[in-house]
């Protein structure tokens, strides 16, 4: 079920980072439905411009207090709004949308790979899972203000890489990962984040034959499967043509995506 | 007229080509799927009819991403026209469809007039398809799609041919990318349009000032979203005033207000498209608005309402 929710009380708002907020909004029925994966569109402002909702994965839910978390960073217009808005205000929204991660039954192992506000729906799912499955997380960012620390991911093993080496593996998250990859083998591997590194770890996935789901990202309109304007193209194993992000995904096997044909973003 | 008993309530209901709708409020096609997609905000049966996605003969791909750009109070979209083809729609979407309570409209596409002649043949062997939308206007479609779209003899030519293959009533989609929508429009009717919709996006492009590239990979696309209104309510306003069948206005409609702006320009139905995407109880508010309008002004039916911007200042 999807629900639109034209008032949600802003329940908290911090910046976390440089540009990075963590927001909580008021939505009971969303935080019973949502599934890890899932994300809201949200309208960051009131009036005609911007006209279109912004998507924003769900980063934690907090099902007593009825909170829905996420984790954003400010890059234009929408963001940017959105980063204005203070506790006591109130946003429409709608959610949550897509196909969420497939949670694995098989296998103790999981690892979490996450580069920038790309860890926000890893986090979800890493809380989900954490109960029967020993969850690592890895995330990545430019420097340490870019990261989202342990006390707002509630992950208790959470692994860091900065590209400035100021906190953590000094690195791309890809190399951290390679570097744990040496000592414990995940039985499956989460990611979500650029492009580029979303391809290093399907390369990483391919190599060790370890079965991988990522999260990804298009430009959206409607986010609800009316448009078609999301598209991302599917392998030709998973019938070719295209995948729309928004219902179809954004969650995907390596498998069923061309990454070849992807537009690089 | 105004009613004289205030406690009734106002009549919404309308007819355009022979089907009868509940209420003046469909959706837009291309904008609502098939139909499937905004079923968790509202139920379908509320609407006046549902227009789906626009049907060519073979499964159509369409164009590559990205297929989106944001604009001031719009947007671009360069779809391309990917639908699954007439005969999955057929097989697959329209028997959902047939117990929905509302009337249901397929929207065609081709790049011959072959292909349209098909996709209506085929379409008439559903008993759930109450009407065809002949989409002579895509922007995004290089053969075919807007050049019958903007000459008043081919598009005409398309309307003939079609009513040979089908007894369904057609609607013509006019493109606004002419310089004269009344010639269009008269020879649409002349080839036996049952009524025509206006309008369809308008051809545009956006650069991406950063990457200086277009941000349509298919580099121009159809504008759609507030930014347009106030050409479509032109466009409705010349065109209502030339014909003798029925006008479905669209273009930029969000709220009531927009709606009955469209109504009093001449449109006896609207259409909402990106609307939705924005506000996905769109058209059940504008639904609500209507009726909220016509009785705080004592109008006994929406249908009184048409054209009255025009019929008002021609009285002077
Ligand atoms: C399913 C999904 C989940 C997402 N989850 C999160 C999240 O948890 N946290 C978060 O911070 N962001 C997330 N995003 C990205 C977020 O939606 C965009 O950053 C946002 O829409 C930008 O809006 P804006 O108006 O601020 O930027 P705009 O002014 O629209 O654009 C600014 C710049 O960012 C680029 N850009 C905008 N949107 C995207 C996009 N979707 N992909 C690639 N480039 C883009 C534009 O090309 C432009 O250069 C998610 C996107 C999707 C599709
Ligand atoms: C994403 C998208 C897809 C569309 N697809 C079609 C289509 O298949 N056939 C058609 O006749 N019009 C199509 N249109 C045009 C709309 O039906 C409508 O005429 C136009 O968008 C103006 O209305 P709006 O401003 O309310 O969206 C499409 C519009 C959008 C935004
Ligand atoms: S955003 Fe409309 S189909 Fe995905």
């Amino acid at each position: 079920m999807k629900y639109h929710v034209p008032q949600a009380l802003v329940a908290g708002h911090e910046q976390t980072g440089r540009g990075l907020f963590f927001l909580a909004l008021n939505a009971p029925q969303i935080t019973q439905a949502a599934v890890p994966g899932q994300f809201l569109h949200i309208r960051c402002g009131k009036g005609d411009d911007p006209l279109l909702r912004r998507p924003i994965s769900i980063c934690r839910v907090d099902k007593e207090k009825g909170n829905v978390m996420l984790w954003y960073q400010v890059v234009g217009k929408g963001t940017s709004l959105l980063s204005q808005v203070r506790r006591g205000d109130c946003l429409d929204i709608v959610g949550p949308l897509g196909r969420g991660f497939e949670p694995v039954t098989a296998g103790k192992t999981v690892f979490l790979v996450g580069g920038g506000v790309g860890s926000a729906p890893l986090v979800f799912l890493g809380n989900e899972l954490a109960p029967e499955k020993e969850v690592v997380a890895f995330f990545g960012g430019a420097s340490e203000e870019m990261l989202l620390m342990p006390c707002l991911t509630r992950l208790e093993n959470c692994e860091y890489a900065t590209d400035d080496g100021s906190f953590g593996y000094p690195g791309t998250v890809i190399g951290l990962l390679e570097e744990q990859m040496k000592g414990k083998m995940p039985d499956i591997l989460y990611a979500c984040g650029p492009q580029g590194m979303l391809r290093e770890v399907v390369r990483i996935a391919e190599e060790n034959s370890i079965p991988l789901q990522v999260s990804l990202e298009a430009r959206m309109a409607c986010g609800v499967g009316a448009c078609l304007g999301c598209s991302f193209p599917r392998s030709k194993k998973s019938g070719g043509g295209w995948a729309r992000v928004c219902q179809d995904g954004p969650v995907f096997w390596d498998w069923e995506v061309a990454w070849d044909d992807g537009e690089e973003q | 007229m105004t009613a004289k008993n205030s406690e009734m309530e106002p009549l919404l209901g309308v007819e355009i080509a022979g089907i009868r709708m509940k209420n003046p409020v469909m959706t837009a096609s291309g904008t609502f799927g098939f139909g499937e997609a905004y079923t968790d905000f509202f139920e379908l049966a509320e609407l006046g009819a549902v227009v789906i996605k626009g049907v060519t003969p073979e499964p159509r791909i369409g164009n590559p991403p990205p297929r989106l750009a944001e604009t001031s109070a719009g947007m671009l979209n360069s779809i391309g026209l990917e639908n699954p083809g007439v005969e999955k729609v057929l097989g697959e979407y329209l028997p959902s469809l047939e117990e929905v309570g509302t009337s249901v409209i397929v929207n065609i596409a081709g790049s011959t007039v072959e292909d349209y002649c098909l996709v209506a043949e085929r379409l008439s062997a559903s008993k759930v398809v109450k009407g065809l939308e002949v989409n002579i206007s895509c922007p995004n479609v290089k053969a075919g799609g807007i050049a019958f779209g903007s000459k008043p003899e081919m598009a005409a030519q398309v309307i003939r041919a079609v009513k040979k293959h089908t007894s369904l009533p057609l609607i013509a989609k006019l493109s606004p990318n002419v310089t004269d929508i009344t010639e269009m429009a008269l020879a649409v009717e002349e080839a036996g349009a049952s009524a025509v919709s206006l309008i369809n996006t308008l051809l545009g492009m956006a650069i991406d000032v950063r990457t200086r590239k277009p941000k349509l990979k298919n580099v121009m696309g159809g504008l759609s979203g507030p930014a347009v209104r106030p050409v479509a309510v032109r466009m409705v306003w010349q065109v209502s005033q030339v014909l003798k069948v029925p006008v479905i206005g669209m273009g930029g409609i969000a709220t009531a207000e927009d709606a009955l702006e469209f109504i009093l320009a001449g449109a006896t139905a609207v259409a909402v498209g990106t609307g939705q995407f924005v506000n996905p109880r769109c058209c059940p508010e504008i639904i609500a608005g209507i009726k909220a309008y016509c009785e705080e002004n004592e109008v006994s039916a929406v249908a009184e309402l048409v054209g009255a911007a025009w019929k008002e200042e021609a009285r002077g």
